[in-house]
């Protein structure tokens, strides 16, 4: 089963595996969202809003459509 | 470096700032030219075009801010602007030189857009800002690995602590710019013959940008249809999948940047978590207890302190107006000046400080990293409506001013986002409102307490302003399902670092944005408010004559005590009669099943101007006389009203509450207006609103005045 990056809890740390093909595939990997890199959950919005993740030195908020586009594996 | 490029010193070289956004570009911007800044547009779209000049040794440089972005690829208006111009594919604004501005924590990101501009043929130097926040974060950079690896010149600065901008100033002076072959050779995603046929077309030299010509100009209006045309038919014949040349692409470039990355950068872990204040700011409850607490602390400012400069200018035109009046031989060129142009020029001018204020209040939001939070707060509470979490900076500008509102509605990307929230803005119930308000319900509604504690006045008041948020609520939901777009929604936002405000930036913003708002929607205020002066002011000749030469005969025979009633009463027939007033009585039948009579008509007319002029007019059509201050006085007059066909109040519950309704959804304010024509760039936009939102008074009112008469 692929486990995307909106199902992660918050404070984990997952590997993108790979960004999922969408017409928002560029637009993710521009932000810098590459497999390879590590991404932790810094904070979700309630009743499933936007989610922050931290990736790098910064802090980077998706939708949870849009995260549900990062395929990743839990640490 | 490399030799100047620069033909002979007619013009002064133009240097090009880009970065990805929040990374102090406009900081070093307003450091380079302090208040040399000019405000202008790029043509077709609503980007500001930010320029200045600087000077530094005698030389003259003109700079140029380009909007924030994270690559050349576009996806917002402010995208394409970058994109246009670092393609050097308009003529006015090709840089001679570009300076990159990169976050020194975030280097990748930088280097992903910095690497495009070099595969692009520029002549460009690099500025790892923010050297201090990096220190701090335990990061530190061997610039001369960046430089090895990309060849072009590399400084390091902390533009907010004022640090090296004398070497940006310096590298600026000397030209110490230079151009690289490439980073990546594009002929690996796409074939060099297409690329080929492309340059030749265009007269190109560098692949790199007819690799952009081909992925973008189909979709770019500013290049001729032929052009266009001729992309087309030439993707389509080659068959090319270029979405997936785009992300091969960028794949090969971060694959190469994190290399260049690894060697550069050495990072000590950071054992400090700064994640602390988001605990608090982002909390499910207290985040939003807390954005509130804000906004009413912002709310309480701009009420408080915007009068006090507000009430000066009024002033100030009015004594303008007088002593203009004293100076000049009366006639209509003087009455022209005095009641036309020059409260007009002040119907522009009252609204700087509450523009000013508003924009420097969300200038420091912005900046200290706040603002993205309350867009990720509330992104989820939007979407359900068609709006984006960014819709609620215009949202919330609108309780004191929806002009402001609809300014800021520019930063949504997604088109039907943002035209949905430049409509629904002006629901919100903004300040101009209330004196309207405030006699309205004073008139109708007892001062008494309910439940022994609740104010029934102020309850009037606070339901008016939900009636202002379920209107934008309903009309929103409206719009969601009428307009069609093909872009996707999406939010892909920043959280940066907490910081304390630049001073600097906040001032130049308030400043740019009132002056923005003085000259570009200035001009439709100012013509309209002439047109309404003619209409208030000049009736059929006959019988404004005979009106004024009835109180001439009157005030000859008066005595000193009667001359101010008669003048009053005198003012009062001539409004009657004059176009404003024929068009007031002719819209009697229509307005009648709301509770209105003409003179009320006559009031609606007027107050397109402004809401609050209502209370002034209707202070003249009762002859009340020009001391419109003494709410009492208008209370008591408005009492007495008497229809005269039924022997009632005119001023009764219903028709008061009519009045509110009518009013709290009405466009009645064409400075607003002014501002959605400037942002929506054609009067489209506004005229639907305008239709729209005086339907909507206009059945709500029916409605209210139904039920309660």
């Amino acid at each position: 089963m692929i486990v995307t990056a909106d199902s992660i809890p918050v404070t984990r740390a997952a590997i993108i595996k790979e960004i999922l093909d969408s017409p928002l595939k560029i637009n993710l990997m521009e932000l810098g969202f590459l497999p390879g890199k590590t991404i932790t959950l810094h904070h979700s919005a309630p009743m499933g809003g936007p989610m922050a993740f931290k990736l790098d030195e910064t802090i980077l908020a998706l939708r949870k459509t849009e995260a549900s586009l990062i395929e990743v594996q839990l640490l | 470096m490399t030799e100047s490029t620069i033909p002979s010193q007619v013009k002064s070289p133009k240097i090009a700032i880009i970065g990805n956004p929040n990374v102090g570009k406009s900081t070093i911007f307003n450091q380079l030219t302090g208040l040399n800044q000019k405000i202008g547009n790029y043509p077709g779209v609503t980007v500001d075009k930010r320029t200045g000049s600087m000077v530094y040794h005698g030389s003259n440089y003109e700079i140029i801010d380009l909007p924030g972005t994270y690559s050349l690829y576009p996806n917002s208006e402010d995208e394409i602007i970058a994109h246009r111009v670092l393609n050097q594919l308009s003529e006015e604004e090709k840089p001679d030189f570009v300076l990159m501005v990169i976050d020194s924590c975030q280097l990748s990101r930088g280097l992903f857009l910095a690497t495009q501009l070099i595969d692009l043929g520029l002549n460009m130097a690099l500025v790892l800002n923010m050297a201090d926040i990096a220190t701090r974060k335990n990061i530190a950079i061997k610039t001369f690995e960046i430089f090895k690896a990309l060849g072009v010149p590399i400084l390091s600065t902390d533009a907010r602590g004022e640090k090296g901008l004398d070497q940006i100033r310096e590298l600026i002076h000397q030209q110490n710019f230079s151009k690289k072959s490439s980073f990546i050779t594009i002929e690996e995603v796409v074939p060099g013959n297409i690329l080929n046929e492309v340059k030749e077309k265009f007269e190109f030299s560098n692949s790199y940008q007819a690799y952009q010509m081909l992925r973008f100009g189909e979709k770019d209006k500013t290049i001729s249809l032929e052009n266009r045309s001729w992309i087309k038919a030439k993707l389509e014949e080659t068959n090319f999948n270029l979405e997936k040349a785009q992300l091969e692409e960028t794949k090969i470039r971060y694959r190469i940047i994190t290399s260049i990355v690894e060697k550069a950068v050495v990072k000590t872990p950071d054992v400090k978590k700064e994640s602390g204040i988001d605990k608090i700011l982002l909390h499910p409850v207290f985040g939003y207890v807390i954005f509130g607490g804000i906004l009413l602390v912002i709310f309480q400012a701009i009420f408080a302190w915007a009068s006090v400069p507000m009430d000066l200018i009024d002033g100030f035109f009015a004594e303008l107006a007088g002593s203009v009046s004293s100076l000049l031989p009366e006639g209509p060129l003087s009455s022209l000046i005095t009641e036309g142009i020059i409260p007009g020029i002040g119907g522009v001018v009252i609204f700087i400080p509450q523009i000013a204020m508003l924009f420097g209040f969300l200038a420091i939001l912005e900046d200290t990293g706040y603002m993205s939070r309350v867009v990720f707060l509330m992104d989820r509470w939007m979407r359900p409506f068609g709006l984006h979490g960014k819709s609620i900076v215009p949202l919330v500008s609108g309780v004191a001013c929806a002009i402001p509102g609809v300014m800021a509605a520019r930063n949504i990307g997604n088109w039907k986002e943002k035209i949905i929230t430049i409509m629904v803005t002006p629901l919100m119930s903004c300040s101009a409102r209330l004196p309207v308000y405030v006699i309205l319900i004073g008139l109708v509604v007892p001062n008494e307490l309910v439940f022994g504690f609740v104010n029934l006045q102020a309850l009037t008041l606070l339901g008016l302003y939900l009636l202002g948020v379920i209107g934008v609520l309903f009309t929103a939901l409206l719009l969601k399902n009428i307009l069609k777009t093909e872009e996707k929604s999406f939010l892909m936002v920043e959280l940066p670092t907490y910081r304390a405000p630049r001073w600097l930036d906040v001032l130049m913003t308030m400043y740019n944005k009132s002056k923005t708002f003085v000259f570009e929607a200035g001009k439709v205020i100012l013509a309209i408010s002439v047109i309404l002066w003619v209409l208030a002011s000049y009736g059929p000749p006959e019988r404004m004559d005979s009106i004024r030469a009835e109180s001439e005969v009157k005030l000859a025979q008066a005595t000193p005590e009667e001359i101010p009633e008669i003048e009053n009463e005198t003012s009062s027939l001539l409004l009657e009669n004059s176009f404003i007033g024929i068009m007031g009585r002719a819209i009697e039948p229509v307005i009648r099943p709301l509770g209105y009579d003409w003179k009320i008509g006559i009031a609606l007319i007027a107050s397109f101007a402004a809401r609050e002029v209502f209370v002034s007019t209707i202070a003249t059509i009762y002859s009340i006389g020009a001391d419109t201050e003494d709410e009492l006085t208008i209370r008591q007059k408005l009492n007495q009203q008497i229809n005269p066909i039924t022997g009632d109040k005119v001023y009764n519950k219903a028709t008061a509450f009519s009045l509110m309704v009518f009013y709290a959804f009405a466009m009645q304010c064409m400075s607003t207006l002014a501002v959605v024509y400037r942002e929506t760039k054609g009067w489209k936009w506004p005229l639907i609103q305008t239709v729209y939102m005086t339907a909507l008074a206009y059945l709500s009112a029916l409605l209210v005045y139904q039920i309660l008469s």
